[in-house]
């Protein structure tokens, strides 16, 4: 598959008077493929944006090299441009414009016939609101006519900075399916959001960056895969004592409640052959496959303990090991 | 072109611009109303009335200067039955800028001859102060808004689309500014014909109106360029709204101030201010006690100095020229975020 967006070692950093020196991007790969619907993560101020930003030519990156549709970005993204959708953050309008006619305004701007205009509020729903004025719309609406933005040239690279923003969950649902009947027709999608659960339901592929830097890449079930610890619950009558058979089967085993958690088990026959044997019935023996909320978490340190509040990420790079399903490891 | 179709109809959306050339409108509204209703047309005996006391009043100034020629000769008596000026020329009738006319003594009657200048400059007025706000406005709320990164997005050229929007607001501005104009002085002109008086209008006063009407719009094309580009420079409205302020305080008034206390020579010649008045008015005169000194006691000394259009043109240039160049230059480069 040839690439759509290409990022090497781009590296931001911001520099102000008030709060000095700040590096937002330290590094960055990204690799999206044609026809994939690819997830972009990150906790807040990770570089998710900057990196987007600078991708489309918003911000003037350090040093890296990105290609986006096989042009060099920033210099020639103009060649391309017209097949490129982009929505990065919330893009405001003219609050007493229209719905179509702030698309129509653009559709002028980028030299795509008006005639789009309303295929792209139909995409999105907003066929019927069309000519009510931007200012009365809910944030949902308005992230609904963010999207038929970048759906007005047809194009072929949709890149969609947090398109769930302000979505009830019916939107949420229906930006799902938008998204999977663009993928279906051939356009690639990079979707950043924090909604994971989302991402996974949506994308086939996913890039986590945390400070700046990626932490993991590749295909969302091999990146859950390399997350997998193969635990097991298990419910049985007396758990201490199924602890200590298991253990005594060198088997690791801990007590959650009234079940057990076993770790590093990769053929659940072992656990109900070794309790089993000795007259413990199993009655419940379920694997623990990590979810990509999990994956993030532990890969961004972004879980610590209820009764911290967490921090954004801190900026600059802070050393820790990065996977890379595609590339290994390296620290 | 379709860029420019659409950033028209952008600027033309915006709010602050229809408020004000409603501004406009209402102003306009309100000085050709007030001058409608304090003007009527002059009856036959009050123009004979006032030709016979303009002509008298021409005819006092040429004996009062006979006069002051007459006392330098020693032909009159040395008892002077009032104030003459030691250079009889001054009061020279010949010299005036103007000499007396019939309008002059015409009360509550307009005359468009002797009233449209001063009207074309309160109109100019109006329209720097149009065009700085609007140029301001209309680049600083996009930029911080997330406008311009909208339309980036769409067209990734910078410069482009930055050049774009300067040429759509200065093309606006100067539309706008011809149709206002020619709609104002066409309706003091309808007063003046049909509630007034039209006045000599020859083609010496239609000359001289239009050069001041195209030296406004000059100046008006500038205001808006400026606030456009240090809005931009500034990244907000408010950016040109406070450099404004910033000059007219720390510069016009306490450089002054200082440039007065140090006895420096010239100092009008260091203010933005004279050299717009010296644009717009062809030549602007300034006094300078300076200029004076080391003059010998007998000596006359006037200490005038003036600024006349063309430096002043210059100086008014090369000021939006190099913010303007400034602009294009950060934009160029700068971070959107």
């Amino acid at each position: 598959m040839s690439a759509v967006i290409e990022i090497e070692g781009l590296r931001k950093t911001f520099h102000s008077l008030r709060n000095g020196r700040r590096v937002a991007v330290d590094g960055f790969d990204l690799l999206v493929e044609a026809g994939q619907v690819h997830g972009f993560l990150g906790p807040n101020g990770s570089g998710k944006t900057t990196t987007l930003r600078a991708l489309l030519g918003l911000v003037r990156a350090d040093s890296g090299r990105m290609t986006v549709l096989g042009e060099p970005s920033p210099e020639l993204l103009p060649r391309v441009a017209g097949q490129v959708g982009a929505i990065v953050e919330s893009p405001q309008f003219f609050g007493n414009f229209t719905g179509y006619r702030t698309l129509r305004l653009l559709a002028r701007a980028g030299g795509v016939p008006v005639s789009r205009v309303d295929e792209a509020l139909d995409l999105v729903g907003l066929r019927d609101r069309g000519d009510e004025r931007v200012k009365g719309y809910s944030l949902g609406m308005k992230q609904r006519l963010a999207v038929a933005s970048a759906l007005l040239k047809d194009p072929r690279l949709l890149i969609l900075d947090e398109p769930a923003n302000g979505l009830d969950p019916a939107g949420i649902r229906e930006m799902r399916d938008l998204m999977r009947s663009l993928a279906a027709n051939g356009v690639t999608v990079l979707v950043s959001s924090h909604i994971l659960a989302e991402i996974q339901l949506i994308c086939d592929h996913v890039t986590i960056i945390s400070r700046g830097r990626r932490v993991a890449a590749g295909r969302v079930d091999e990146v859950l895969a390399g997350h997998d610890r193969h635990e097991f619950l298990v419910r049985v009558a007396e758990p201490e004592r199924a602890v200590e058979l298991l253990h005594a089967a060198e088997l690791t085993a801990v007590v959650d409640g009234e079940t057990l958690v076993v770790s590093g088990v990769s053929d659940a026959t072992v656990v109900s052959r070794v309790l089993g044997e000795q007259g413990l019935w199993v009655g419940e023996l379920t694997p623990l496959r990590p979810d990509l909320e999990s994956v993030f978490l532990e890969l961004t340190g972004g879980y610590e303990h209820p009764s911290v509040p967490r921090q954004v990420d801190p900026s600059g790079p802070q050393g820790e090991a990065v996977i890379d399903l595609d590339r290994g490891v390296d620290a | 072109m379709s860029l420019v179709r659409a950033e028209m109809e952008r600027l033309s959306a915006r709010r602050f611009v229809q408020l004000m050339v409603v501004l406009l409108v209402l102003a306009f509204a309100v000085t050709a109303a007030t001058t409608l209703a304090g003007s009527h047309k002059p009856s036959a005996s009050e123009l004979i009335s006032a030709r016979e006391q303009a002509v008298e009043a021409r005819e006092s100034m040429e004996a009062r200067h006979q006069e002051c020629l007459a006392r330098q000769e020693g032909t009159l008596p040395s008892e002077p039955s009032g104030y003459f000026p030691a250079d009889c020329s001054e009061i020279d009738p010949i010299r005036q800028d103007r000499l007396p006319i019939a309008a002059d003594y015409l009360p509550g009657v307009f005359s468009f001859a002797e009233q449209a200048e001063p009207l074309l400059y309160f109109l100019i007025a109006f329209l720097v102060l149009f065009g700085f706000l609007v140029g301001a406005s209309y680049i600083g709320a996009d930029l911080n808004s997330g406008g311009v990164v909208n339309l980036l997005l769409w067209r990734p050229r910078r410069l482009t689309v930055l050049a774009t929007k300067l040429g759509t607001l200065l093309g606006t501005v100067l539309v706008l500014a011809l149709l206002a104009s020619a709609f104002y002085l066409a309706t003091f002109w309808v007063i003046g014909q049909t509630a007034g008086l039209a006045g000599h209008l020859d083609g010496d006063f239609w000359r001289s109106l239009g050069a001041v009407h195209g030296r406004g719009l000059v100046l008006v094309l500038l205001a808006s360029a400026s606030g456009f580009a240090i809005a931009t420079l500034g990244r907000h409205t408010s950016a040109a709204l406070g450099a404004v302020a910033a000059y007219a305080v720390v510069w016009e008034l306490g450089g002054r101030l200082v440039l007065e206390i140090v006895d420096a020579r010239r100092p009008d010649q260091l203010m933005l201010s004279s050299h717009i008045a010296a644009w717009l008015s062809g030549e602007t005169k300034f006094f300078d006690p300076q200029l004076c000194l080391g003059n010998s006691a007998d000596g006359y000394c006037e200490g005038f100095y003036s600024l006349t259009w063309g430096p002043a043109l210059l100086v008014l240039l090369g000021l939006t020229g190099g913010l303007t160049a400034a602009a294009f230059a950060v934009f160029r480069r700068r971070d959107l975020i």
